[in-house]
């Protein structure tokens, strides 16, 4: 997951993640790449935009 | 190892009532935050009702009130608004408008007075679950450390992880949880002072547009929608709500607040050994307004009752579905009668929504408060009534 600059770390797609896979730290996210399934609810769920999907 | 009685993980308004009431009990308590600086950035509106501060002995400081609130607007798609404002009614379901990075620090000083002991900037990375307890793994400024306690209360807010990990259900389905966008903007214009104001209809899918004024030319003006029933993101919706409002045109932001609301309800599961969920980790918002402030801290006055308690007799789902009890007979028949209040007014098209608007405009109320103003939409809309009119009195 590619995380933009101006992502503030609300943690709303930590909220949504039916799988728990991503932990939000004060200033950084940290994805479990590994186990996710792209269902891209956090993609759709942020408030602003701040993920991509790395291609 | 650190062995504790008590661990409370997250200090916003729901652990640190947790940790000051379960240290007001005896208990050893140890409350927990990733943050830097608790309270901030605050990702809320920040408007409660006066009286949930008062039913929880908290007595009011002008550190932390940025204003009271002296009535509400609410307003329809194409302009119309009803007003419920003090010279009219009855003041005393008043709202204050608070500041909560100090408020939230205000809290945990209540709880560390009380006897807490505060640890910031302490991530929780992980739990084990032991006999009668469990161990925290904690990460803080590169060290990490674990700690073990027989009661451990997840107050980790909408995205928090302990709860999950626990086996309990998150707060909120994706298609529940609010995606929420604010600027706490100088340079506003108000009709009157002090009114707070509620927007419905195509300018925010599934919930609504609030200015909560914050005194002088400040306010927090923002937007929770549902992502699914929206076609933009929250920032777009704001910035064109923003770019079209006349009260907002010289507006400037000097903040910009992210957030997500569990307006779900309350989770099924709320509890389990040697474990306890509040806050917004717990759905503890009221699913109407998605104010979570007041419940997440009576859900946290309970939790930390009952876990001083339990530390003295029995910390198992046994003893510890008590706090069920007494954080639903308190919350729960808000949020059941509200979430269909919800989902009422959020199916109206901005045509009903005006309709509505127009029948309402010119009506007076006795009470500033939802139900007020539900009372009088059943009286007009057969719809309403046919939704809603078992659940208004």
């Amino acid at each position: 997951m590619i995380v933009k600059d101006w992502c503030s770390f609300c943690g709303e797609c930590a909220g949504v993640c039916p799988r728990n896979l991503i932990q939000v730290r004060e200033y950084s996210l940290v994805f479990n790449d590994d186990d996710c399934k792209d269902c891209d609810t956090c993609i759709k769920a942020c408030p602003i935009d701040a993920l991509e999907k790395e291609e | 190892m650190i062995e504790t009685d008590v661990i409370v993980v997250g200090s916003g308004p729901a652990g640190s009532s947790a940790a000051k009431h379960a240290a007001l009990g005896g208990a050893k308590v140890i409350l927990m935050d990733k943050k830097s600086e608790i309270g901030s950035p605050k990702r809320c509106a920040e408007e409660v009702p006066v009286k949930g501060l008062e039913k929880l002995g908290i007595e009011l400081s002008p550190r932390w009130i940025a204003k009271r609130i002296d009535g509400m607007r609410i307003l329809t798609p194409d302009g119309t608004d009803i007003w419920l404002t003090k010279d009219e009614v009855n003041l005393s379901g008043a709202d204050c408008v608070l500041e909560r990075k100090v408020f939230d620090k205000h809290m945990a000083m209540d709880a560390a007075r009380a006897g807490a002991e505060i640890r910031i900037k302490t991530l929780v990375t992980g739990i084990e679950k032991i006999e009668n307890g469990f161990i925290v793994e904690t990460e803080s400024m590169g060290k990490k450390e674990d700690f073990k306690c027989k009661i451990l209360i997840a107050a980790d807010g909408p995205e928090g992880h302990v709860a999950r990990w626990a086996g309990l259900l998150p707060a909120a389905k994706a298609n529940e949880m609010g995606s929420c966008v604010q600027y706490e903007m100088c340079n506003v214009e108000f009709e009157k002072p002090g009114i707070s104001e509620f927007h419905f209809g195509s300018c925010a899918p599934g919930g609504f547009v609030w200015i909560f004024p914050k005194g002088d030319d400040i306010a927090n003006v923002g937007l929770g929608i549902i992502p699914h029933k929206a076609e933009k993101s929250p920032k777009e919706y704001l910035d064109d709500f923003i770019a079209k409002s006349p009260y907002l045109k010289n507006a400037q932001a000097v903040e910009l607040n992210v957030g997500g609301d569990p307006a779900g309800g309350m989770t099924k599961k709320l509890y389990d050994d040697n474990i306890m969920v509040v806050g917004a980790a717990a759905g503890q918002v009221n699913p109407l307004t998605g104010e979570g402030i007041i419940p997440g801290m009576i859900g946290g006055m309970y939790a930390g009752q009952v876990a001083a308690q339990a530390i003295k007799e029995d910390c198992s789902k046994k003893f510890l579905k008590l706090y069920d009890k007494m954080v639903r007979e308190e919350l729960d028949y808000e949020s059941k009668g509200y979430k269909e209040v919800q989902d009422y007014i959020y199916s109206l098209s901005d045509e009903e929504l005006n309709e509505l608007g127009h029948a309402l405009h010119e009506e007076s109320f006795d009470e500033i408060s939802a139900n007020e103003v539900l009372k009088k939409i059943i009286k007009i809309s057969p719809k309403a009534s046919l939704k809603l009119g078992k659940l208004v009195m």
